[in-house]
């Protein structure tokens, strides 16, 4: 056995790797199912965004591998009605109803009953009853809702609330008053912000407001909570039989006490008054816990989300070459006919943002009636974006390649293909080695950005373990050595491919 | 062996080549030579379809061309049956002389790998670089190369060989060698056409030297005709 034949063999696995892994991944996650096959499946599948924070659901600070809330009991209390158990399913907040008819069965995350979600969803029996409070700084001369209705000392007031929250409705609403709207992702964003003296105040369900008054003790609640509705539970129009389960299931833990007792667990019934009495008088904010506890609770969760990170680069990126190069061979030797459309599939790759290329995997192909898994369509999203600057790549170390040596091997009677195939490709594959590998370390940072389509990966979890622990900057850090501790080494790598290349050309010129 | 039938060629509007007529019998060595720009190299290339030509007529190895283009699939059988070497080596640098000898014939001919590897030994051996089968053309002096690509096209079996100018960038010790193993070609009765500047070489083996000057052949005959006697 030759060493050429050796490689060729060496090629083949990951050929094979992409085409298992992507048939393998397909068929895992569940599409919407009506009430028979949740049943069947024993699991109801529950989205919510647990970057969303407190009372609803979060990561317990304590262990921050528990997810916890009291809508995650009342999503497990609700599965039990049901006799199946609760599955969580992480979205983003405001798109998390997109997820019905695919990757969930219901939306339990504090979502106000409006007329418009009513008509694009089926929405349960409410399950709790909001106000909404507007939190400002204790020092803050903002001390009334009705001093919301002159301009503040710096013109109008700033007043941040969660995106496409009934809070946003409201201020966008009160056309009478002097503030200057800004719409946030998460609402403890908002309360740092306000903190930071980057808002004036901040609108937000008084539930939100009282679990996190704690951790900002600065802040206080200025006025009565006011306005306000209903939280209700979100299922697919399509899967009418789940939702009067649903709603029977709600009904009869209301009747019978059992939602009551969950919110009493929760504080969630007397607590305004106690807030009340509180921020009458100063108290201290609570203590918190030692870095040392913080890092031996995060980091496995860390370590596994950087595990998701690994895998979506090792799986993306051989694809991308494997695309990219097919692209490159196309442009430069293909038919004159494909030319134009391979040029087009590289301008629109490089022309639009990858976030613009996820969602439209994630979110329009299902409309066509091609639903992806959120990890598969991360990955196809990544592998034709940078396939997009492989081509690239590829197709300037393909001119590279001297045209002696196409001529050689034509001259041999090989056909354009197996020219292309055994001689001018290894030796292009060889001339972009280090173009190619620092684009890979580019890929790996770039993965933070299928966050957006639900893939909780490193840059998420740090997010979503930032804000529930309040430890920004501590967690950044550590979030910041493991990303390097990946890339290094990748580092290393393209420097060694760079300086063996500058030893070949020097010993042959031309 | 070669028919050359009236054959014109155009390049930016130059007739680069024009009413060239000559025939290479079996088993004899045809020198070209003229002076740089003559249309030398792109006669040869002509010869193995690297390149068009817009009048006349070419018969190689049983194997017919006519002015214009031809299908990739017509190159391609004329290509395996006539081999081509080149100034510049242009080995394939990411191959082992080895495997530079033997990747034509597995994925052209389909040869079992062992069996290409067998053959490949033995014409490294033919060009006396037995020693080097596993080398890297990197790591070879230039007569070396050359050797090497020679041992490559033979790996194919071709019927004809055309070489351009194949010592042209060595110094003469390695033209030497060179040159030892295309003698030793010629007197096993290889068909061969060489572009060479050469005159010592082309007295020394040559059946018949065509001279192309300006794009026509300005004379043709036997070395000693056309070229002399020893020394100019
Ligand atoms: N593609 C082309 N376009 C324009 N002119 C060309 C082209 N190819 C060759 N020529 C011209 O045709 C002429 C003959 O070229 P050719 O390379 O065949 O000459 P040669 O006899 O091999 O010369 P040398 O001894 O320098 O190698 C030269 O003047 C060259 O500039
Ligand atoms: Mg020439």
């Amino acid at each position: 056995m030759t060493p050429a034949r050796q490689r060729e063999r060496g090629c083949r696995p990951l050929w094979l790797l992409a085409a298992v892994w992507l048939l393998a991944a397909v068929p895992v996650d569940g599409l919407a199912a009506e009430l028979d096959e949740v049943l069947a499946r024993g699991e109801l599948v529950w989205a919510a965004d647990q970057e969303g924070g407190g009372p609803h659901v979060y990561v317990d600070p304590e262990h921050p591998t528990r997810l916890i809330g009291f809508e995650v009991e009342l999503a497990e209390m609700l599965a039990a009605e049901l006799g199946v158990k609760a599955r969580f399913q992480q979205g983003q907040w405001d798109r998390l109803p997109l997820l019905l008819g695919r990757a969930a069965d219901c939306v339990i995350n504090g979502f106000e009953s409006t007329p418009e979600r009513a008509r694009d969803w089926h929405c349960s029996r409410p399950y709790f009853a909001y106000s909404l409070q507007l939190v400002a700084r204790r020092d803050s001369s903002l001390d009334s809702l009705d001093a919301l209705a002159k301009e503040g000392p710096r013109g109008p007031w700033r007043v941040g609330v969660l995106t496409g929250s009934a809070a946003e409705i409201e201020m966008r609403r009160r056309t009478d008053l002097q503030v200057e709207v800004v719409g946030f992702d998460g609402t403890v964003d908002c309360l740092e912000q306000v903190r930071g003296r980057v808002l004036d105040a901040v609108l937000m369900d008084d539930c939100i407001a009282s679990f996190n008054a704690d951790r900002f003790g600065e802040l206080r609640g200025v006025g009565r909570p006011f306005a306000g509705g209903t939280y209700t539970i979100l299922t697919a129009p399509e899967t009418p039989r789940l939702s009067a389960a649903i709603d029977d299931a709600l009904g009869r833990l209301i009747t019978d006490g059992r939602l009551k007792a969950l919110y009493d667990r929760w504080d969630l019934a007397g607590r305004q008054q106690m807030l009340l009495l509180r921020d009458a008088a100063e108290v201290p904010p609570a203590r918190r816990g030692s870095l040392a506890d913080l890092i031996r609770g995060a980091l496995p969760l860390l370590l596994r989300s950087a595990g998701m990170t690994i895998l979506l680069s090792v799986a993306s990126f051989p694809l991308a070459i494997l695309i990219g190069l097919s692209v490159a061979v196309g442009r430069l030797h293909g038919p004159a006919w494909l030319r134009p459309f391979l040029a087009g599939y590289v301008e629109l790759l490089r022309g639009t943002p990858l976030m613009l290329q996820l969602y439209a995997l994630f979110f329009l192909l299902p409309k066509v009636g091609l639903a992806l898994p959120a990890i598969v369509a991360a990955i196809l999203g990544l592998a034709m974006n940078y396939s997009a600057y492989e081509s690239e790549i590829y197709r300037a170390g393909l001119k590279a390649v001297p045209a002696g040596q196409f001529e050689a091997a034509l001259a041999l009677g090989m056909t354009k293909w197996q020219s292309l195939r055994h001689v001018l490709v290894p030796q292009a594959v060889r001339i972009v080695m280090p173009p190619v590998t620092s684009d890979f370390i580019a890929l790996f940072k770039d993965t933070s950005v299928c966050s957006a389509i639900t893939v909780i990966e490193l840059t998420k979890r740090y997010s979503v373990l930032a804000l529930s622990t309040g430890r920004i900057a501590e967690l950044a850090i550590v979030t910041a050595l493991l990303y390097l501790a990946m890339s290094w080494p990748l580092s290393l790598l393209s420097r060694w491919f760079e300086r063996r290349l500058e030893r070949r050309s020097e010993r042959d010129p031309g | 062996m070669i028919e050359v039938d009236s054959l014109a060629a155009i390049r930016s509007g130059n007739r680069i080549l024009d009413a060239v007529t000559l025939t290479v019998a079996e088993g004899t060595v045809t020198t070209l030579v003229g002076p740089s720009g003559g249309g030398k190299s792109t006669l040869l290339r002509c010869l193995n379809g690297l390149e068009t030509f817009a009048e006349g007529r070419v018969t190689i190895a049983g194997h017919k061309l006519v002015a214009g283009e031809h299908l990739p699939r017509a190159l391609e059988r004329v290509r395996r049956d006539v081999g081509m070497v080149f100034q510049g080596f242009n080995l394939f640098p990411h191959l082992s002389a080895i495997d530079n000898v033997t990747l034509a014939p597995r994925i052209v001919r389909g040869v079992p790998a062992p069996e290409a590897r067998r053959r490949g030994l033995g014409l490294l051996e033919r060009v006396g670089l037995s020693r080097f089968a596993e080398a890297r053309p990197a790591t070879l002096s230039g007569g070396q190369q050359q050797r090497v690509a020679i041992a490559r096209s033979l790996a194919m079996e071709p019927r004809v060989m055309l070489f351009d100018e194949p010592t042209s960038a060595l110094d003469p010790q390695m033209s030497a060698e060179v040159l030892d193993v295309i003698v030793e070609l010629a007197r096993g009765g290889q068909t061969m056409v060489v572009v060479t500047h050469d005159h010592g070489f082309a007295r020394r083996a040559a059946t018949q030297v065509v001279e192309l000057v300006a794009g026509r052949v300005h004379r043709a005959g036997p070395a000693a005709e056309i070229l002399g006697g020893a020394g100019h």
